[in-house]
C-alpha cells in the first residue's frame, strides 16, 4: 500500500482537483473497487494502469458519475471536486458532467454532422450566445483535437463517415468543446494507429495546460510518455500511486513491478 | 499544434459556480426533463386507462348475458290440444306446431296471474302472455316431445322471460322507455315486479348462453354462442392440423436446408409481406379460390379454417424460425460429428430443443386466428345458423358460425338486448384467448432454456 | 364418401407396409444388422411413403379435375378404386426394393426434403392465389365499368338495378383520414410509452405496464369495434359533436380513428422498443458523458439515430390502419363522403369490401365485382407500404449490426 502522507507532502494541498476517499463500487454482489483513496492534481495528466478487469474504467466512471446509469452499480465513500462532494444529494450529475468530460474507448460519434457533434455540448450547456461564437468554439475544439485541417471543408458531413482515428479525435473535440475542468479518457488510443495516437498524445500534453486529464491506458509506454502521475490498480485495489517516473523506475510494490515488467496482466 | 488556442475564460464561467446549487440553466433543463418523463408516464397511463375502460365496459355490459330471468308457473298440458290423436306417438305429436304450445303457455300465464290475485290497472291479457319469451313455447314443445307421459298433467315449468322484462331487471329497460316501446308496457313491468316479489320470477345464472345456438331477431333472451363456439373450435382444429405441420416444415427447410439464393430470398420477402397483408384480403382469396373456384360450401368451417391457415402460416413460420435460430450451431455440429445425416441432426436434436418456442408461436398464431373476423364475413360465416354442425370430418362442411362473427352479427341487430349478448360473447372469446396466452406463458417459463 | 374410405385404406396399407418392410429388412440382414445400409425403420418409412405418395397424388389431381369440371361428381367411386390400387402397387414395388444394398435412408430423406420444399412454397402459392384472384376478377370488373370512373370518380352510390356510381375516391379519403387520426393517436403514445419503459420505468412499473400493453395487442379487433360502437361513438357524439353542433352520428371518422389508434399503440410501442434498443449504448454514454440529461440524450441522439427505423415502424402501422376492417365497419359508418369534419360518418375501402361481398353475391354484377377492384387497390397500397417499411427497417438494423 502506498503511503498517503508521502503523497500529501509531495503535492501541494491547493492544486488537488479531485480527491477520493474510501471509494467502494459494487456491481450487484461483485466488489469491483475496494477502498480506493486518491488525489488527482489540477493541470496534470494522471494515468491509470493495471491488468484487464481490475476496475480502472469503473473508477474512472465514478468520477463523473457515469456509473449512475448502470442500475446494479452501487458506490460508497466520497469523491470531492474542488472540495465539494460530487455524490451529495444536491449535486446534479448533469452539471457535474459538464465540468468533468469523458472520452470513451470506442469512438462514438453521434449520427449527426461533424459540426453538430462538436457543437452538441456547447448547445446543451448554453455556452455560446450566437452562431458566430458557436462556430468559434467548434473551430477551436477541432483545432485542439488536431482535426481541423482534415475536416474544415466537410463540417456538414456525418461524423460517422470519418475514419476510426478521426472519429476518436472528433470525440475528443466534442468533449473539449464544453470546456471541462477535468477530462476523463478511457483508453482513448486503443482504436488508433501510431500516427493518430501520437497526435492524441500531443493533444493531451496541450490539454494539460488548462485541465486535469485522467487517462486509462494499457500501454506502459504511453503512460510514461504522457503522464506525470500514475496509479496502478490490481483486482479492485489501488496498489500504488505516485510520480510516473518513480512508478516506472523504482516501484515500491512487488505487484507493480511485476506488472510493469510484464509478468502479470 | 503550436497555435492551440485554449478556451477563453468567458466560456468557462459556469465552472466557477458550486456544484451544490443548480444554476438557472440546469434548473430549466431539469424541468424539461421532468416534463418529458411526465409525457412518457402519461402515455403509459393513457394506454392502461384505455385497456381498463375497454375491459370494464365490455365485461360490465356482457356480464348480464350470463344471467337470465325465468318465470316458473304451473302449466296444464292439455292432451286434447297437444296430442289430438291421443296415441302418444312422438311422430304424430310432432305435427303439432309450437303455436299450439304457445297458446297453452299463454293461458297458463293468465291463469297464474289470476290465481295469485294480482290486479294491476290497465293490465291486458296480452301484457300477461307477452311476459314470456317467444322461445318458451318451443322449449316446452321439446320437453313434451321428449317425454310424452307429461301430457294431461299439470307440470311446473321454467320458461324464459321476454327480453324487455329481462332487460328491466338488468336496468336496460325503464318504465319510461317501456311506455314508448310497442313491445312492452309499464303495466307488464309492474306485473313482473309483483311476480318477482312473489318469487315466481327469478334472475339466475344462465348456462344456456354458452350452449344454446343463435336465436332470431325477436328473441335475444334465447340467443347463445353454442354453434359459434363449435364452429370456432372446428376452425382451430383445421388450423392446428394444417398450419402447424406446414409452417414447421417450411421453417425447417428455410432455416436448415435452403441454399442462400434468389428463390429463398423471394420466399423470405414473400413471407414477411404476407404477414402484413390485411386479413380481409385473405377473405377475398377464400371467396375466390375456395368457394367460387373449388366449389366448397359457404359458411363451412373447413373454408374458414383454410383461410385462417393461410393467414396464420406467416406468424407460425416467423416464430418457428426464431426458435430454430435460437438453437446454437454447436448442437448441430455435435450431431453431425457423430455421423448423423443433416436430416437426422435436425429432426432428432434441433427440433426437440426448439419445440417450446415453436409451441408458443403456434399458440399465439392460433389465438390470432381465433379472434379474426373480417375474412370470415366474406366466406359467408355471418349467416344465421341455428343447427349445430355434425361431427368431423363431415361436420367441417356443415354451415356454422364463429365466435367473432357471431359478435359482429349481434351488433347488427336492432334490439339493444343483442348488444349485451355481443358483449357476453366477447367475454367468452376473451376467456378462451386468456387461457391460450396463459398456456403460452407457462410453456415459455417451463422450458426456457439457456445454453 | 368413397374418397375418404380410399384415404383410410391407403393409410392402413402404408402402416402395414411400414411393418412389413421393417420385417423384411431384418430378415435380409440376417444375424448381423450392420450389413444393412440403412436402419430397418428407414426401410419401413420408405415403403410407407411409396404407398402413400402415388395415392395422395392421384387424389389431389382428381380433386383438381373435379373443381375445374373435367371430372363429374359421380366419378368419385372410380377415383377411390384407382387410389387404392395405386397404393397397393406402391406398396408392392416398395417391398421388392428392400435389400442389404438399398439406400432406404437416402430415399426417405430425399422425399422428406421434397415435402419440406413443397411446404415452403405454399407461402408463394398463397401470394400467387391472392394476386390471381384479385387481378382476374378486377379484370372482369373493368370490362363492365370504366376504370377511369373507378379511380377518379368522387361518387359512390351502388344501386341494385345497375347504373351505379363506383368511384373509389370517397372511400380512399375515408380510409386515409381515419388512418391519419389513428396514427396521430398511436405514434406519440406508443413511442412515449416505449421510451418510458426502456429508459425510465422502474422494474415494478415495467412489470405492470408491459403486460398491460401486450394485452391490448392480444385483444381481437372485433372487440375494439364493439368498444367503438357502444362506448366511444356515443360518448363523442353526446359530449363533443352535438354540443359543438358538428354532427349527430355516433359512427364517425374520429370514433374509428381513436379506437384504431388505441389498437395500434402496442404495435407502435413494441416496434419502437426494438428500434430504440438497437441504438448502441455507447451513443447514450457519449451524450450522458457530455452532461446531457436523459431526455436530451433521447431527443437529440437516440431518436435521430433511430429515425429510419421509426419511419419504418410508422409505415407498418399505417399499413395496418389502412387494412383494418372490423373497427371501421362498426365505428366509421357506411356513408361514402368526402368531408373534413371528423365527427361525420365516412366509410373506407375495407367497409365497402365487406358490404359488397356479404349477402347474396351476383358475380356478374359490377356492384359485386367492384369489391375485388377495391381489394386489389388495398393490396397494392399496403404491399407498397410494407415493402418500403421492411426495406428501411432492414437497412436500419444492418447499420448497427
Ligand atoms: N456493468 C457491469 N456490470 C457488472 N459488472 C461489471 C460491469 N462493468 C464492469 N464490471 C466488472 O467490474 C470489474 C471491473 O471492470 P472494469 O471495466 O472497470 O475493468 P477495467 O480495468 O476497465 O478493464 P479493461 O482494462 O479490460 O477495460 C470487472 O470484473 C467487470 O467484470
Ligand atoms: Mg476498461
Amino acid at each position: 500500500m502506498y503511503d498517503t502522507n508521502r503523497l500529501e507532502n509531495a503535492v501541494g494541498q491547493d492544486d488537488i482537483k479531485i480527491s477520493a476517499r474510501k471509494v467502494q463500487v459494487f456491481y450487484g454482489d461483485k466488489h469491483a473497487i475496494k477502498d480506493v483513496d486518491v488525489d488527482i492534481q489540477d493541470k496534470t495528466v494522471t494515468a491509470f494502469i493495471g491488468p484487464s478487469g481490475c476496475g480502472k474504467s469503473t473508477f474512472l466512471r465514478c468520477i463523473n458519475r457515469m456509473n449512475d446509469t448502470i442500475p446494479i452499480a452501487r458506490i460508497e465513500g466520497d469523491i470531492k471536486l474542488d472540495g465539494e462532494d460530487i455524490y451529495d444529494k444536491r449535486v446534479d450529475p448533469v452539471q457535474l458532467r459538464a465540468r468533468i468530460g469523458m472520452v470513451f474507448q470506442k469512438p462514438n460519434p453521434f449520427p449527426k454532422s461533424i459540426y453538430d457533434n462538436v457543437a452538441y455540448g456547447p448547445r446543451i450547456h448554453g455556452l455560446s450566445r450566437n452562431r458566430a461564437e458557436l462556430d468559434e468554439i467548434v473551430e477551436r475544439s477541432l483545432r485542439g483535437a488536431a482535426l481541423w485541417n482534415e475536416v474544415k471543408d466537410r463540417l456538414q458531413e456525418p461524423g460517422t463517415g470519418l475514419s476510426g482515428g478521426q472519429q476518436q479525435r472528433l470525440c475528443i473535440a466534442r468533449a473539449v468543446a464544453t470546456s471541462p475542468e477535468v477530462l476523463l479518457m478511457d483508453e482513448p488510443c486503443s482504436a488508433l494507429d501510431p500516427i493518430a495516437t501520437g497526435q492524441v498524445e500531443e493533444l493531451i500534453e496541450q490539454l494539460r495546460q488548462e485541465f486535469s486529464v485522467v487517462i486509462v491506458t494499457h500501454s506502459m509506454q504511453q503512460a510514461a510518455r504522457v503522464s506525470q502521475k500514475t496509479a496502478f490498480f490490481h483486482l479492485g485495489n489501488l496498489v500504488e500511486y505516485g510520480d510516473t517516473d518513480d512508478i516506472f523506475t523504482k516501484p515500491q510494490d512487488s505487484r507493480t513491478e511485476a506488472y510493469i515488467s510484464g509478468r502479470i496482466g | 499544434m503550436t497555435d492551440f488556442p485554449m478556451p477563453s475564460d468567458a466560456s468557462r464561467k459556469p465552472s466557477k459556480s458550486s456544484l451544490l446549487v443548480a444554476d438557472a440553466r440546469t434548473r430549466k433543463r431539469n424541468a424539461a426533463e421532468k416534463r418529458f418523463r411526465a409525457y412518457g408516464a402519461g402515455a403509459i397511463a393513457i394506454a392502461m386507462l384505455a385497456l381498463v375502460i375497454l375491459l370494464t365496459t365490455i365485461i360490465g355490459g356482457g356480464a348480464g348475458a350470463f344471467r337470465q330471468t325465468y318465470l316458473s308457473i304451473p302449466v296444464a298440458l292439455d292432451a286434447e290440444v297437444l296430442d289430438p290423436k291421443g296415441n302418444r306417438d312422438p311422430a304424430e305429436m310432432s305435427k303439432v306446431l309450437t303455436l299450439s304450445y304457445g297458446r297453452v303457455l299463454d293461458a297458463a300465464v293468465v291463469e297464474a296471474v289470476k290465481a295469485n290475485g294480482i290486479e294491476i290497472d290497465g293490465l291486458t291479457p296480452k301484457d300477461m302472455s307477452g311476459l314470456i319469451s317467444k322461445e318458451a313455447s318451443a322449449q316446452l314443445r321439446n320437453r313434451v316431445l321428449a317425454d310424452p307421459e307429461l301430457l294431461g298433467q299439470t307440470v311446473d315449468v321454467n320458461v324464459l322471460v321476454n327480453g324487455r322484462v329481462d332487460g328491466y331487471f338488468k336496468g336496460r329497460v325503464t318504465m319510461e322507455s317501456a311506455a314508448a316501446d310497442g313491445n312492452t308496457s309499464p303495466e307488464q313491468l309492474k306485473l313482473a315486479n309483483v311476480l318477482k316479489e312473489g318469487g315466481m320470477l327469478v334472475t339466475r345464472f344462465n348456462w344456456d348462453f354458452v350452449t344454446n345456438p343463435d336465436a332470431s331477431d325477436q328473441r335475444p333472451e334465447a340467443a347463445g354462442v353454442g354453434v359459434a363456439i363449435l364452429g370456432s373450435l372446428y376452425m382451430m382444429l383445421v388450423v392446428l392440423f394444417l398450419a402447424v405441420p406446414i409452417g414447421v416444415a417450411a421453417s425447417i427447410y428455410l432455416e436448415e436446408f435452403a441454399p442462400k439464393n434468389r428463390w429463398t430470398d423471394i420466399i423470405e420477402v414473400n413471407i414477411s409481406n404476407l404477414a402484413a397483408v390485411p386479413s380481409i384480403v385473405f377473405g377475398i382469396l377464400g371467396l375466390a379460390a375456395f368457394i367460387n373456384f373449388a366449389g366448397l360450401p359457404q359458411s363451412a368451417p373447413i373454408v374458414g379454417g383454410l383461410v385462417l391457415t393461410l393467414m396464420t402460416l406467416p406468424t407460425i413460420i416467423i416464430s418457428t424460425r426464431a426458435a430454430l435460430k435460437a438453437v446454437p450451431p454447436s448442437i448441430r455440429d455435435a450431431a453431425l460429428g457423430v455421423g448423423a445425416s443433416k436430416m437426422q441432426s435436425v429432426f432428432h436434436h434441433v427440433l426437440p430443443l426448439a419445440m417450446p418456442g415453436i409451441l408458443t408461436g403456434t399458440i399465439i398464431g392460433l389465438a390470432q386466428a381465433l379472434g379474426e373476423t373480417a375474412p370470415l364475413l366474406l366466406i359467408g360465416m355471418v349467416a344465421f345458423v341455428r343447427e349445430f354442425p355434425g361431427a368431423p370430418l363431415e361436420g367441417l362442411f356443415d354451415p356454422a358460425t364463429a365466435l367473432p362473427v357471431q359478435i359482429y352479427n349481434w351488433t347488427q341487430r336492432a334490439d339493444p338486448a343483442f348488444i349485451e349478448r355481443a358483449s357476453g360473447a366477447i367475454i367468452v372469446l376473451l376467456v378462451f384467448l386468456l387461457c391460450m396466452n396463459v398456456l403460452a406463458v407457462i410453456l415459455r417459463r417451463r422450458f426456457e432454456r439457456r445454453w | 364418401m368413397p374418397l375418404s374410405w380410399a384415404l383410410i385404406a391407403s393409410l392402413i396399407l402404408a402402416i402395414a407396409g411400414y411393418f412389413a418392410a421393417r420385417g423384411r429388412a431384418f430378415a435380409a440382414a440376417g444375424p448381423d444388422i450392420r450389413r444393412l445400409h440403412s436402419r430397418p425403420t428407414y426401410h419401413g418409412y420408405s415403403v410407407a411413403l411409396t404407398t402413400l405418395a402415388p395415392a395422395l397424388a392421384i387424389m389431389v389431381i382428381a380433386s383438381f379435375l373435379r373443381m375445374t369440371g373435367v371430372l363429374a361428381e359421380q366419378a368419385g367411386a372410380y377415383v377411390g378404386l384407382v387410389v387404392t390400387a395405386a397404393a397397393v402397387v406402391g406398396l408392392v414395388w416398395g417391398l421388392t426394393r428392400i435389400g442389404i444394398e438399398y439406400k432406404a435412408r437416402n430415399t426417405v430423406e430425399r422425399i422428406v426434403l421434397g415435402l419440406l420444399i413443397l411446404c415452403s412454397t405454399i407461402a408463394i402459392l398463397t401470394t400467387a392465389g391472392i394476386v390471381l384472384s384479385l387481378v382476374f376478377e378486377t379484370g372482369h370488373f373493368f370490362q363492365k365499368y370504366s376504370w377511369t370512373e373507378f379511380f377518379f370518380g368522387t361518387n359512390w352510390t351502388p344501386r341494385f338495378q345497375g347504373n351505379s356510381n363506383l368511384g373509389v375516391l370517397p372511400l380512399l379519403w375515408g380510409t386515409l383520414y381515419i388512418s391519419l387520426i389513428a396514427l396521430l393517436v398511436a405514434v406519440p403514445i406508443g413511442m412515449f410509452a416505449a421510451i418510458y419503459m426502456s429508459e425510465y420505468a422502474s422494474k415494478r412499473v415495467r412489470g405492470i405496464a408491459k403486460p398491460a400493453i401486450e394485452m391490448l395487442a392480444g385483444i381481437p379487433t372485433i372487440v375494439y369495434g364493439l368498444f367503438a360502437l357502444i362506448t366511444v361513438g356515443p360518448m363523442l357524439r353526446d359530449y363533443f359533436a352535438q354540443p359543438l353542433g358538428l354532427g349527430n352520428s355516433g359512427a364517425s371518422v374520429l370514433t374509428a380513428g381513436l379506437v384504431m389508434g388505441i389498437m395500434l399503440i402496442p404495435f407502435v410501442s413494441s416496434l419502437s422498443d426494438d428500434i430504440i434498443n438497437a441504438v448502441p449504448q455507447s451513443l447514450r454514454d457519449g451524450a450522458l458523458g457530455l452532461g446531457s440529461t436523459p431526455s436530451e440524450t433521447i431527443k437529440q441522439v437516440v431518436l435521430p439515430a433511430a429515425l429510419p427505423g421509426i419511419v419504418g415502424a410508422v409505415l407498418l402501422a399505417a399499413s395496418r390502419a389502412i387494412g383494418e376492417t372490423m373497427i371501421v365497419v362498426l365505428g366509421a359508418g357506411a356513408a361514402a363522403r368526402m368531408s373534413l369534419n371528423p365527427f361525420e360518418a365516412m366509410t373506407t375501402i375495407t367497409v365497402k369490401i365487406v358490404s359488397q361481398l356479404t349477402g347474396d353475391n351476383d358475380f356478374a354484377a359490377p356492384e359485386t365485382l367492384v369489391a375485388f377492384a377495391l381489394g386489389l387497390t388495398l393490396f397494392v397500397i399496403t404491399l407498397a407500404l410494407n415493402i418500403v417499411a421492411l426495406y428501411i427497417v432492414r437497412k436500419y438494423r444492418e447499420q448497427y449490426e
